[in-house]
């Protein structure tokens, strides 16, 4: 797939109608390798709050996946937006603080807290509003801003947007395990926000913008394919204690889900948290195309640890644009 | 209560040790600045070099750096081996040059490229289908400023410097014209256009399915620094007075910028000296040990904020 391809598909989706099987074309993942694994594990733990048995709790959880984490250098990747006061907009910061902690627990040489907001250019006001800076120093875990790393020049194995390449952070591309901590929310633009849409914030704001427009431009779908396909997290830790309905992801409602979801492949950690939310992640582009090469997303290859998948009584409200996801 | 020259001196020393940081971060060989590592960054280097300046302390390489990095059409990338062009950077160098005294020769061609750039939406087609089909951003098309990088759409950031950068160019005799005059129109218009609902700027967009997006004091900063011209508007005055109440940020890349926005309204009429002593009381305090402080943009800029008053303001728009 060209770049000229890629522009003649924007020209396609300004007139209404014909950008829907532009995108489709666009999306066609026959020829790409195979990346998925035979079989994916995810663990759902059940969670009300971010109390004192967090801790214990993530440890716990993480143990039943029987890492391999000695002397390696772990980057926590949770999403950061903005503080908006009464918003449950971010990863919450003590999830962050205890992930860190139980790594560093089950052996890890190194851990760091990465991210790179896609509208706020002042990352550590970010940090100090949400309490994750406070949070972090207690611990004693290094933070690093990723929209202002040094860069590394990428060749995309896939060619979703049409862009040959992707400026990524140094800290991303050199660190040995990294774990995308997504808010479990609605978005308005992507229909849900999970663990490989929060893999936008690797992606440098100083080189793309804030927001990171060029992947706007050029598909949020296919962006997070290619994101996704250049710099796969090796594991996911989802914020479901409480996320967020309704008009994510800044402002919807609060909504409490009670669960930590934790595997060790996104796709089938977004599968399984959009199965919480009531929604079906088959209807989400991006993910449908994912579960084709990326990740596991039909259950046959998904082993359950920890708690049984419970669907939640009311599903996610989402907006009307996305009544479509509804189960 | 803290005396005039204790607080002078105060800040005098904090100054003094971000322009001390500054020069032990500069890249080996004179190769410019980066953000946090060993990469040449335009913004960390522009600012740098600003800040240096602001303290009279003269550089063996001067603007090499700068210059070494300039691209096709006279345009910057943002990070050294960076292959992509990006405005905000442009913007931010034309602006240093120019009051580094750099010949003019080494950017006319920067500023007719800023210039000549629309932003997609300046396209018809695209203007039609944000004003009629898409409306879930509420903002008018029609005025456009400047983008990050080419083929995406204005938002505030690279507006704002692209306008400082044009004005201060202009007010030289560098540049002049009526493309520039009606860009320079267009900009403005894009600026006002966007601003929040409560006053201040987002990152670009005030209203987002119906509800008002929160403005972000970096943001409002380089906003109302670029508007600096338009004082009378109410929006520009209203934003002003929502820009004044952050004079308690805990972050001291916004609190510089705060500092040097509200500069550029000191002869404006209203009484900003209180809350602009606060914030550099407050600055002063955030930046006690600026080899804590990762990005080296942020320790420019404190540089600048904190300089003696009054403050050789790069922001400050000309004319």
């Amino acid at each position: 797939m060209s770049a000229p391809a890629s522009r003649r598909v924007f020209g396609a989706a300004v007139i209404p109608g014909t950008g829907a099987l532009a995108v489709r074309l666009m999306l066609s993942t026959k020829s790409l390798r195979d990346r998925r694994k035979a079989g994916s594990r995810v663990a759902i733990i059940h969670q009300d709050s971010y109390g004192s048995r967090l801790d214990s709790r993530l440890v716990e959880g993480l143990r039943l996946f029987d890492l391999n984490l000695r002397g390696k250098t772990v980057l926590l990747k949770p999403n950061l937006v903005e503080s908006i006061p009464g918003r449950e907009v971010n990863t919450n910061p003590r999830l962050v603080g205890s992930a860190a902690t139980a790594f560093l627990a089950l052996g890890a040489k190194t851990v760091l807290v990465g991210e790179g907001p896609g509208h706020q250019r002042d990352t550590l006001l970010v940090l100090a509003e949400t309490g994750l800076e406070r949070e972090l120093q207690e611990r004693g875990i290094r933070f690093v801003d990723l929209n202002r790393d040094d860069l590394m020049k990428v060749a995309l194995q896939t060619q979703f947007t049409g862009l040959e390449f992707l400026w990524l952070p140094r800290t991303v591309l050199a660190s040995d395990f990294v774990v995308s901590m997504p808010k479990v929310k609605t978005h308005h633009w992507a229909g849900v926000t999970l663990s490989m849409k929060n893999l936008f914030g690797v992606v440098p704001g100083v080189v793309y913008g804030w927001p990171k427009n060029p992947l706007h431009w050029r598909g949020i779908d296919r962006s997070i394919l290619d994101i996704n396909a250049a710099v796969p997290p090796h594991f996911v830790i989802a914020d479901g204690i409480v996320g967020m309905e309704g008009n994510g992801p800044l402002h919807g409602s609060p909504r409490n889900l009670g669960r930590i979801v934790l595997a060790d492949d996104p796709v089938a950690a977004d599968f399984v948290c959009m199965r919480l939310m009531g929604l079906n992640p088959l209807r989400v582009n991006y993910l449908a195309q994912a579960a084709e090469f990326l990740g596991n997303g039909t259950t046959d290859r998904i082993v359950q640890l920890g708690e049984p998948m419970l669907a939640p009584q009311e599903p996610f409200v989402v907006l009307p644009e996305f009544a479509h996801l509804r189960i | 209560m803290i005396s005039s020259f204790a607080r002078y001196e105060r800040q005098r020393l904090a100054r003094c040790r971000l322009l001390d940081e500054l020069l032990r971060r500069q890249l080996p060989a004179g190769g410019g600045w980066s953000h946090r590592g060993a990469q040449f960054g335009t913004e960390p280097t522009a600012l740098a070099l600003l800040a240096l300046h602001s303290a009279s302390i003269a550089l063996k390489d001067g603007i090499a750096p700068l210059i070494a990095h300039q691209g096709a059409e006279g345009l910057w990338a943002a990070v050294g081996d960076g292959d992509g062009i990006n405005f905000w950077a442009t913007a931010l160098a034309v602006n240093t040059l120019s009051i580094l005294g750099t010949n003019p020769a080494t950017y006319i061609e920067s500023i007719r490229a800023l210039v000549r750039l629309r932003p997609v939406e300046g396209s018809w087609l695209v203007s039609l289908k944000f004003r009629f089909l898409d409306r879930h951003v509420q903002f008018d098309p029609r005025k456009y400023g400047w983008p990050w990088v080419p083929d995406t759409v204005s938002w505030v950031a690279p507006t704002a410097m692209t306008l400082i950068a044009l004005e201060r160019a202009k007010s030289r005799g560098i540049v002049g014209g009526s493309e520039l005059q009606r860009r320079l129109r267009l900009g403005t218009e894009m600026l006002i256009d966007r601003a929040c609902p409560g006053g201040g700027w987002n990152a670009g967009n005030a209203v987002v399915y119906g509800v008002p997006l929160r403005p972000h004091i970096d943001t409002t900063a380089a906003a109302l620094a670029a508007l600096r011209p338009r004082y009378g508007l109410p929006i520009v005055r209203h934003s002003l007075r929502c820009l004044l109440r952050n004079s308690a940020c805990p972050s001291p890349y916004s609190l510089a910028w705060m500092i040097l926005a509200a500069d550029a309204y000191k002869d404006g009429g209203m009484d900003i000296s209180p809350a602009i002593n606060s914030a550099r009381d407050h600055l002063t305090s955030l930046v006690e040990d600026p080899r804590t402080i990762e990005d080296t943009s942020t320790i420019a800029l404190a540089a600048l904020a904190l300089g003696s008053e009054p403050i050789n303001n790069p922001f400050e728009v000309e004319g």
